[in-house]
């Protein structure tokens, strides 16, 4: 290992390294340990409830007793609108912002404008989206409130993400495709958006995970409590997985204490699910690549 | 120039593209939604309210949130709600605004609920009278310490009565606060919680604590304070009897509130609420009806 001559000040020196690098080890082992614990509780305390029948069935009984269904139902739509919304928007966005806009005063505050609406509170979050698509666009409570809320919510991510993952495409593709006549829509659609779609993706899933977990920008917009129905369309409201997790814990008497745990399992499962499924694809399509 | 227009103005397209998926998943009138929200000592009773109407009428959808009375009366002032929970009476005030917005509050009872009194199991405390629970509770504080009341608590090392009350926009917190001090002021330094489930967690895991919350939400891992409404000794225990006969003294009516004289599906739900098969699912969950009723178990 030791390419020169150990004297004194070498071997202090490599004492330093071992050192540091021990100690930057266990900072990293620090980080995972929590979301082992997390794990490992979950699956003890609330594994045993998890069945097909409870993630397929009526909630019972006052919440007590039966399934999660139109709570897992609720998430999973809620997350596809709000997928549906924030998407478009943020990748035609971070599009112009990476392939068409100078660097002008407006595009800098437009920057500034991003870097601060992730900054925003999501409480905060919560009370614009009652303002602005419950109150002003009349989507009253209801699933399309709740994803549009959500969707300003994210918007960052998937703006920021998108944008970095286009800007890593080497300038030369561009210009190589420009030098051959093509239109700058069709470089962006040909090269950098083929280049740029495993970053695009991170974004996405990092998306997901923020949204199936929120609960305050939801409560107030389009999760309830209770109903005894699915939705039948975006302007119905839904109940939510992470709504129910917090109306179990807080609000419902006599709960059985595996409940609750379960409900956070599944929560937590379509998450880590979701992000390796994306991570696993991502994978694939880097390995796709050329450069 | 038409092809590079629309190239230009991508992100154009896509808003639009959005808007049209959204409009494109058109919705399906064929059910009716009542919007029901508010009081979270309600919360319980309305769910099962609206789990049970839902086995007998698939076409109406109840749709429950808590939040508080505070919470449920805001809603029906903003017209957001069909049906406000609400542990208190609307305030003046608030009917007032509600009125300048064109809305038309109309109150019905759906039932009585006795306020109880907590404490830990170890608690030895049996009775408390109503000046007793004002020393506590009130803005002079004259009853500090369990000590003060001639108690020792087994597992409460700083012999500090730790209060435990609720947020203020809770109809709960309004309401012990008239019936218990009166005018008066809750004194500084409570624990607030934000719900009726969360005291009685608390005070189960807390020696030193009392904590007061809806009758619905005892287990048996709390103890339940006998209150002494005079000087005399004889003191009375809240029960769903005590409650509907008014021999307890800090029990309240609950409320729903409508936008003027239900109509339609609304009226039918309201008056489902006020038969007996309703209020014996209120009953079963601890509250006190507002008729006699004989329930089948």
């Amino acid at each position: 290992m030791h390419h020169f001559a150990t004297t004194g000040i070498n071997q202090r020196n490599s004492r330093t390294q071992e050192l540091f690098r021990l100690l930057f080890m266990m900072m990293t082992v620090l980080l995972v340990l929590p979301v082992l614990i997390i794990m490992v509780t979950l699956i003890y305390k609330g594994g045993a409830i998890v069945t097909l029948d409870f993630l397929l069935s009526n909630p019972l009984d006052g919440m007590t007793a039966g399934g999660i269904f139109p709570a897992l139902f609720g998430t999973i739509g809620l997350v596809t609108v709000a997928l549906l919304v924030s998407v478009p928007i943020g990748v035609a966005a971070a599009i112009y912002l990476s392939e068409y806009a100078s660097d002008t005063w407006l595009t800098r505050l437009i920057n500034l404008a991003i870097i601060n609406l992730a900054g925003v509170p999501s409480i905060v979050h919560a009370l614009f989206g009652v303002g602005a698509f419950v109150i002003f666009f009349r989507f009253g409570t209801s699933i399309l409130a709740a994803s549009c809320t959500l969707a300003v919510m994210t918007l960052p991510v998937v703006i920021v993400a998108t944008r970095e993952s286009l800007q890593s495409v080497p300038m030369a593709f561009r210009e190589a495709c420009w030098n051959m006549g093509a239109t700058r829509w069709q470089t962006i659609r040909r090269i950098v958006l083929p280049n740029a779609i495993s970053g695009i993706l991170t974004g996405v899933i990092l998306e997901v995970s923020r949204t199936a977990g929120e609960t305050a920008p939801i409560m107030f917009t389009g999760a309830v409590f209770f109903t005894p129905f699915l939705p039948q369309s975006v302007f119905d409201q839904t109940m939510a997985l992470s709504l129910h997790l917090f109306v179990l814990s807080t609000q419902v008497p006599g709960v059985s204490e595996a409940l609750p745990y379960g409900v956070a399992l599944v929560l937590i499962s379509i998450v880590l699910l979701m992000n390796s499924a994306s991570i696993g694809f991502r994978m694939y399509l880097r390995g796709q690549k050329k450069w | 120039m038409s092809k590079k227009l629309f190239e230009n103005n991508l992100s154009t397209v896509m808003v639009l593209l959005t808007i049209l998926t959204m409009v494109g998943s058109t919705p399906v009138f064929a059910r009716t939604e009542i919007q029901n929200k508010g009081s979270d000592t309600l919360v319980n009773v309305a769910q099962a309210w609206a789990e049970e109407y839902g086995k007998r009428h698939a076409d109406v959808a109840v749709a429950v949130s808590g939040g508080g009375s505070g919470t449920g009366i805001a809603s029906m002032i903003n017209g957001t709600v069909d049906i406000a929970n609400s542990s208190r009476k609307m305030k003046k005030k608030e009917m007032s605004l509600a009125k300048k917005k064109g809305q038309d509050p109309l109150e019905h009872i759906v039932g009585y609920d006795a306020l109880a009194v907590y404490t830990h199991s170890d608690n030895p405390t049996l009775s408390m009278s109503i000046s007793q629970l004002a020393s506590i509770y009130g803005r002079n504080d004259t009853l500090k310490s369990w000590g003060d009341l001639g108690l020792k608590i087994p597992g409460c090392q700083s012999d500090e009565i730790v209060v435990v009350s609720r947020q203020n926009n809770s109809g709960t917190y309004a309401y012990f606060k008239k019936a218990v001090l009166g005018k008066g002021k809750y004194r500084m330094g409570t624990l607030d919680m934000h719900g009726s489930k969360d005291v009685v967690d608390l005070v189960e895991n807390t020696p030193c604590a009392i904590g007061y919350s809806g009758l619905a939400y005892a287990t048996e891992h709390v103890k339940l304070v006998c209150i002494r409404n005079g000087n005399d000794d004889s003191c009375v225990n809240p029960s769903v009897k005590t409650a509907s006969d008014k021999t307890y003294p800090i029990a309240r009516p609950l409320f729903m509130y409508t936008n003027g004289q239900p109509t339609g599906q609304i009226k039918r739900y309201l008056d489902w609420i006020l038969s007996d098969e309703g209020q014996c699912i209120l009953s079963r969950k601890g509250y006190a009806p507002i008729k006699k009723i004989s329930c089948s178990e």
